[in-house]
């Protein structure tokens, strides 16, 4: 019987030690789409490491999770290559262990020496997935299709828009929009036209979302038919379930990412994380994920996606905490 | 470190209430406490005490007018679920009283279910193709599915109040059954007729229930930051959600916990204000 409190105390810390016992498994914190079964079961098959997935609603959220946590919770992120610096910056990621990726050799020429995943000549995200943040309409309210991002201020469209909830791409998109130069160093002036853009599409809006799936069930509960995409992966999930929808670019441009798997600080399983990026290069997976979720790999060429020369690569933004602030204020605004 | 801990002679239970205590609820509202008086540089929070956050939350306009707004939202939120939950009390109390304990059981059983499962059902309930708008075009009430009971402020309202609701129809109903037969026989006994004995017998006995439960409902509700995202829409920028966006997504945890700060002062004045009004003087 446990009768004081050192007893209790002392057993207390052995059961959380106890806790901690290692398994061999990958803690993956990534978009969705980066974990689906159909390569998951053969990797978990192949190497013994089980996986674990939790999925993210933006690029702010995820940020702040590795943040709080120190990167601890996690073995693995998805992040895109313009993010990469603020997470060095912070101290949250580490470099790969490259001679245990062999499978990087199958990495296409455009993805095999991307300067934003290097510092320091160590490597530190490993590209897997590039797509962009397009439109999606559907085509029985859009016969004649949609050329211009100006549809999700058009009043006749009030009531049937859905807008992400990201801060970061918000307001960049709102830039590539207003056709300014570089919308990823905005000026002050910049900063309150697309402010004053951002509020003005309120109006319009049905709902702002977070995360892929809560887009496509609000389309599924609303009387939603535009759509400022978080991805490929919404519009194949879209028609998964019956609408007949179409992605495109419009003319203004929109923006591009390329997502790599980062190691997070607080790895626990080194070894299964290697081989985790190792076994998305084997020039299988890529594909497989391309057919089930419409992003472009970076093993093998994606014929589909064929408007690579309309985005706008990614790139660390100005000012962080300002676009948060931004957002917020739009978020705010009556 | 184990030999010193050893050393300390509480009694297991003792020392157990007091570790679940200190743990689970004084230590981390002290470092919440103290978090509002830090500010980040940098993505890093720099432990300097400083009124900075408090400053910046008093002048700035959006923070102020979520700020009212939510408590504004919460209030009506606690009247329309005051006048709901007391309807719902005295119903229940006048049933015989195995009818009774069934609906009673019947209306704690959705607290033991996820809130969020919840809000999900609610916006099935509430959408364009969902069961109210079904119900609404087989009864030729309207043409077409209105679009206007979800991805706003009102569904918030909607929302909130139906899962809120057992908050509030338990202390009333606890209430009513405290009210001893004889003082209603006494009413009767001198002459008084139904509405008499409701209004100055049954009312001013319950109410102080329903003033504890308009207190559970308020503050909950001027907190929550799920259903204002999941069914608020664009107006469901509410203060629980500016709160959610400091620690989620901006990474600015001590402007979080000043903001936070303010919503438990406003919680903790509720709070002692349901205390006097829910155990008036003369009840005691």
């Amino acid at each position: 019987m446990i009768r004081y409190c050192g007893y209790f105390l002392n057993a207390a810390v052995l059961l959380f030690a106890a806790g901690y016992a290692a398994a061999q498994e990958v803690r993956l914190f990534s978009f969705e789409g980066y974990a689906e079964s159909e390569w998951v079961e053969p990797f978990e098959a192949e190497t013994g490491c089980s996986v674990s997935v939790a999925y993210t609603g933006s690029v702010d959220e995820m940020f702040a999770k590795m943040a709080g946590s120190d990167g601890a919770d996690y073995d693995l992120i998805s992040i895109d290559t313009s993010i990469i610096q603020r997470y060095l910056d912070n101290e949250l990621i580490i470099p790969f262990d490259m001679s245990m990726i062999p499978n990087t050799a199958n990495l296409l020429p455009s993805f095999s020496s991307v300067a934003e995943v290097m510092s320091g000549g160590a490597t530190y995200g490993v590209p897997i997935a590039w797509g962009s943040l397009g439109l999606i309409y559907d085509t029985e309210a859009f016969p004649e299709g949609i050329d211009s991002w100006e549809a999700l201020w058009d009043p006749a469209n009030k009531g049937h828009i859905l807008a992400l909830d990201d801060a970061n791409n918000n307001i960049t998109n709102a830039a590539i929009v207003l056709g300014i130069d570089n919308p990823f160093n905005l000026t002050d002036a910049d900063f309150n036209a697309v402010q004053q853009k951002l509020i003005e599409q309120k109006q319009y809006l049905i709902s702002y979302y977070a995360g892929f799936e809560e887009g496509v069930n609000i389309w599924d509960t609303s009387e939603a038919s535009l759509m400022f995409s978080m991805g490929e992966f919404q519009a194949v999930e879209l028609a998964n379930r019956g609408y007949d929808v179409v992605y495109s670019i419009p003319k203004e441009g929109g923006i591009g990412w390329l997502d790599t798997w980062a190691l997070s600080k607080g790895v626990q399983d080194s070894d299964c994380a290697h081989k985790w990026v190792n076994y998305y290069l084997n020039g299988i997976t890529g594909p497989t994920m391309t057919a089930i979720n419409g992003y472009g790999n970076t093993t093998n060429e994606s014929p589909d996606l064929d408007y690579a020369d309309k985005l706008v690569w990614l790139q660390p933004a100005e000012d962080f905490d300002r676009r948060v602030e931004v957002w917020n204020a739009v978020k705010a605004a009556q | 470190m184990i030999a010193f801990v050893a050393k300390l002679r509480l009694p297991a239970s003792d020392c157990l209430l007091w570790g679940i205590l200190g743990l689970f609820i004084l230590i981390p509202l002290a470092s919440f406490l103290a978090y509002g008086f830090f500010y980040t540089v940098d993505n890093s929070v720099v432990y300097r005490p400083t009124l900075a956050n408090f400053l910046e939350i008093l002048t700035n306009d959006s923070y102020r007018t979520t700020f009212f707004k939510t408590l504004r939202m919460a209030l009506e939120v606690s009247v329309i679920n005051l006048f709901l939950g007391y309807a719902t009390a005295y119903f229940i109390w006048l049933r015989p009283p195995t009818m009774r304990n069934f609906l009673v059981i019947a209306l704690a059983v959705p607290l033991l279910m996820s809130y969020i499962i919840k809000i999900y059902a609610m916006r099935g309930v509430l959408g364009t193709n969902g069961l109210l708008n079904s119900v609404l075009l087989a009864l030729g009430i309207v043409d077409d599915p209105v679009s206007t009971f979800l991805f706003n402020l009102t569904a918030v309202r909607i929302t909130l109040s139906v899962v809120l609701l057992p908050f509030m129809v338990l202390p009333i109903y606890i209430s009513l059954e405290r009210i001893p037969n004889s003082v209603l026989q006494a009413a009767e006994d001198l002459g008084a007729h139904q509405i008499q004995t409701f209004t100055r017998v049954i009312l001013p006995l319950s109410l102080p229930g329903g003033m504890v439960g308009a207190m559970f409902t308020f503050v909950l509700a001027s907190g929550d930051f799920l259903a204002p995202e999941l069914v608020g829409g664009i107006e469901g920028f509410t203060y629980g959600r500016l709160i959610f966006s400091q620690f989620g997504l901006a990474f600015n945890w001590p402007l979080g916990a000043a903001l936070s700060i303010l919503l438990m002062i406003v919680a903790l004045a509720v709070i002692y204000m349901a205390r006097r009004l829910g155990n008036p003087k003369w009840q005691r």
